[in-house]
């Protein structure tokens, strides 16, 4: 049975584009949070440059609907130019009936090719503002540009302005001055909006606000959710080193962790911040520390000591474009063969990866329930696109977490003859944090037998390997978690996707528009990377008559290890633009791989 | 009179050794040091002093590095952690940190504190992290055979240096006197007595303590670290010495052709845990009682 997704009433995407120092992504921020307040659903990524100052572009882009998107569109319905000369490329994403705004006054330097205007292509709608005038009409300089086109795309598309001088108000809350003649900027830019004959076809219907039931509805980032979730998990100590695109759950918690008697400190590197964080799961506390991907390779060898030595943390791992330095403030998806593989020796390690939002938040505070139950350092991966991108979530009313799931040895266990490492039925031994009684022990990253004195017989280290091993499988059933999920066409498809981290969003995107073309399509996103739950997906496969797998990374590194898994080969899309895969492009593979099919089904002659 | 005409049998020790409480402290497991290895005075002087400081088996976690130095806390009937070459002191913050009530004491060796540990002891002394670090500083790499190690003499011979080591010694009490270590000291492992005062005076001291520790590898060093040079080249601070004088501390560390035992430098300063306390209050929330 085919389910017809129904189409939501609104769903527009705006793109505002500046050079840094425009206020571009302040802007951006403040649109998507009054967004968000008024009920929209929001999703939204930024795109700016490494450096902090120049004259680098930024690019503050939101997909606005009813119902939560997952991704963002390859064409935006309206584009907002505060910097002609880097807006002027963009010009050609914007559909046809959709709007430009820019600045109707005279530019110097005038970019290559001239004003914007002479490159908005027919079937656009051209709005020429006087930005720059109404500003210093309003607040005697230029700086308020971005707030007089904000005041113009609320009154040009009938929004109601409260919550815009509200969104004002908060943003710039530490000064009131600022607050004030930004309110007035945004007054000027809304009086002409609302006066301006409108022509394009973009509507914002009205939305109903979600009626409450205990749950906290916020606007952030996946940084900001994977905080959220260290914090209703009861984190007790962060460890880390700041390294983009990871920096801000650093920042975050930071400032939220001493309010909740908890402690963060900045290390002096990488080495230093695992270092701790394996000290503090040692003595029991709930630590993680949160890195990317050149921190991540620094960690390796104490991730493997974790390992061994079967001590619980979470490392937070936010990818980017690599290797080596790379590219910092680029999207990739390339360190999953680390996070799943790296380091000497055989270190099972427990690998989970949000693809959106949400998931950010849920794995968060899953991650530190498994690494306590499974007694192993567990890797959230995320990428900068989720990291960075901003989308509506709704959080339960309590925290959906375990306070405690360490499986602590009882009184008869302890004492002289107390094994730290007993290899039990399910292979998970009881511990001991230092500080109890009779439950002195050493761990160590020498191989160990069951009372942790350094051995290295064949038989002890098959044994320890065994069980090191096979105490993760139970992480495959790990409570109150979605390990893996199918959406979609049920029963036998022609194409199905299996995607991980952020790039599901476009999978769904794409599948959803394929339906719509009538090919049979399925999507299975896979958040449990490691151990693999190769069952599941080699059940998904059976259904597909041919599996696409799209991924941000140019080896196909997830394609790898599902292939190593379950055996099958798969068809893989690997695309390294330093940004999202475009959903184009999957749409593409799948319409490819249909026609690819029906060409070989047999032709039956009347 | 020479005492080393009478032998010693262990009969005779053993009441002596049992009043000293020490034994509540060792392990089962046998140390795997060299027979004279100085390490064995310090695991005793290490014992006597957790019996003597009042600290229960159960509070105290030993944490160190890889290294000949760093098995002790498989010899020591406490909580111990055995993580990675040059790791001890980062490792030993994150056990403090989470639980304030622990004595953490770390152990490392030369190499595994100077050489690829040597980035974190800036970091650990200018914290006043509130642990104790034992440097046991036998001037080469003993577990892997006796190569040239941070503290190594110039001109020493190794197999890794088969013509002479070509580098200087690095001089580890002046870098931690200017890394802003709270409490420097330095012993002798063949002078046990002063050797367990002053770790239980690191041990006792609030702050980043720091001991140095000269102990001969009897296996691997035949002509220059050994206890008879050393004790011939050891002194004692000299009578006065004021402790509390940065200045005078420096001046002493500097002049290690004759390495000064005792007490270089102390000072009470607020610790890491205190600092970070301290945030808790301006964030004003309540602290969390972090042990389980």
């Amino acid at each position: 049975m085919m389910t017809q997704r129904m189409m939501p009433a609104t769903d527009i995407q705006i793109a505002i584009c500046g050079s840094a120092g425009d206020g571009t992504i302040a802007a951006g921020e403040i649109l998507r949070n009054v967004m968000a307040g008024i009920g929209y659903k929001v999703i939204s990524f930024d795109v700016y440059p490494a450096e902090i100052r120049g004259f680098g572009k930024c690019i503050a882009r939101m997909r606005i609907t009813t119902e939560q998107a997952y991704s963002l569109k390859q064409r935006s319905d309206v584009l907002i130019s505060l910097d002609d000369s880097h807006a002027i490329p963009h010009v050609g994403e914007v559909r046809d009936c959709g709007a430009v705004i820019y600045e109707s006054g005279s530019i110097r330097p005038v970019p290559e090719g001239g004003h914007i205007s002479a490159h908005i292509l027919p079937g656009q709608l051209p709005y020429g503002v006087p930005l720059r005038e109404l500003s210093e009409k309003a607040t005697g300089a230029n700086k308020s540009r971005n707030i007089v086109a904000l005041g113009y795309l609320a009154g040009l598309f009938g929004l109601p302005a409260q919550p815009f001088i509200e969104g004002i108000d908060g943003k710039f809350k530490k000064k009131a001055e600022v607050a004030r003649s930004n309110e007035a900027a945004f007054q000027e830019g809304y009086a002409i909006g609302q006066a301006t004959y409108k022509l394009d076809d973009v509507s914002f219907e009205p939305v109903a606000r979600s009626a409450g039931n205990g749950a906290r509805v916020a606007m952030i980032n996946g940084n900001a959710a994977v905080v959220r979730g260290c914090l209703d998990a009861g984190i007790e100590t962060f460890f880390g080193y700041p390294i983009t695109p990871a920096t801000s759950i650093m920042e975050r918690l930071a400032a939220e962790m001493p309010k909740r008697g908890a402690r963060l400190l900045q290390t002096e590197d990488e080495i230093s911040a695992i270092s701790a964080t394996v000290g503090a799961g040692y003595a029991g506390a709930r630590a993680a520390t949160a890195t990317s991907g050149p921190g991540l390779a620094l960690m390796a060898e104490m991730l493997g000591l974790g390992v061994i030595a079967e001590v619980p943390c979470v490392v937070f791992v936010s990818q980017r474009g690599g290797p080596a330095t790379g590219m910092p403030t680029k999207h990739e998806q390339s360190d999953l063969h680390m996070a799943v593989y790296g380091g000497h020796g055989d270190a099972p390690r427990i690998v989970i990866a949000p693809t959106n939002v949400e998931g950010c938040y849920r794995c968060a505070g899953k991650a530190f329930e498994m690494a306590e139950a499974y007694q192993v350092p567990v890797i959230v991966l995320l990428d900068l696109y989720l990291s960075n991108r901003y989308e509506t979530v709704s959080f339960p009313a309590r925290p959906p977490f375990e306070p405690d799931m360490t499986r602590y040895a009882e009184k008869g266990e302890l004492g002289e003859g107390y094994k730290r490492f007993r290899v039990t039925e399910d292979f998970i031994s009881p511990r001991a944090v230092p500080g109890t009684r009779e439950g002195m022990h050493v761990a160590t990253g020498l191989e160990h037998n069951e009372p942790g004195r350094p051995n290295d017989q064949p038989e002890n280290h098959q044994a320890q390997s065994h069980k090191r091993h096979q105490k993760l499988k139970a992480a495959l059933r790990h409570p109150d978690f979605t390990h893996y999920k199918r959406f979609g066409d049920e029963g036998k498809v022609d194409v199905g996707l299996i995607a991980w981290g952020s790039t599901f969003g476009e999978c769904l995107e794409a599948m959803h528009k394929a339906r719509t073309d009538g090919i049979r399509c399925a999507a299975m996103k896979v958040v449990m990377l490691s151990p693999f739950p190769a069952e599941a997906v080699a059940a998904f496969m059976d259904d597909c008559a041919a599996v696409l797998v799209p991924e941000v990374n140019y080896q196909g590194q997830f394609a790898n290890l599902l292939q190593a898994n379950v055996g099958r080969r798969v068809e893989r899309l690997d695309r390294v633009p330093g940004t999202p895969m475009p959903v184009e492009e999957i749409l593409q593979e799948i319409r490819r791989l249909t026609g690819r099919i029906e060409a070989r089904r047999p032709v039956r002659v009347a | 009179m020479n005492d080393f005409a009478r032998p010693i049998f262990l009969e005779d020790k053993l009441p002596e050794i049992r009043d000293s409480g020490r034994l509540d402290y060792r392990s089962k497991t046998l140390p795997t040091w060299c027979p004279g290895c100085g390490y064995f005075a310090i695991v005793d002087g290490v014992t006597t002093a957790l019996k003597r400081e009042g600290i229960a088996n159960h509070e105290a976690v030993i944490v160190s590095g890889i290294g000949c130095s760093s098995r002790f806390p498989f010899f020591v009937n406490t909580y111990g952690f055995h993580t990675l070459h040059g790791r001890a002191l980062p490792v030993a913050t994150g056990v403090k940190t989470a639980n304030e009530a622990l004595t953490v004491v770390a152990v490392g060796g030369d190499g595994d504190g100077f050489a690829i540990g040597g980035g974190h002891l800036p970091h650990a002394c200018k914290r006043n992290v509130n642990i104790t670090y034992l440097l046991l500083d036998n001037g080469i790499y003993g577990l892997t055979k006796g190569q040239t190690s941070p503290t190594s003499a110039q001109g020493f011979r190794t197999p890794t240096s088969p013509y002479e080591n070509p580098d200087r010694p690095l001089n580890p009490l002046l870098m931690v006197l200017a890394y802003g270590a709270s409490w420097v000291g330095q012993a002798y492992a063949g002078r046990p007595a002063q050797l367990l005062d002053l770790i239980r005076q690191a041990i006792a001291h609030r702050g980043f303590s720091y001991l140095h520790i000269l102990s001969p590898c009897v296996t691997f060093d035949k002509t220059n670290r050994t206890y008879g040079n050393l004790d011939l080249q050891v002194r004692d601070l000299p009578a006065g010495h004021d402790p509390s004088d940065l200045q005078v501390a420096m001046a002493e560390a500097m002049n290690q052709e004759a390495p000064a035992l005792g007490v270089y430098f102390r000072q009470e300063r607020p610790t890491l845990g205190q600092a970070l306390d301290s945030l808790v209050d301006k964030a004003s929330g309540s602290r969390k009682h972090l042990a389980r």
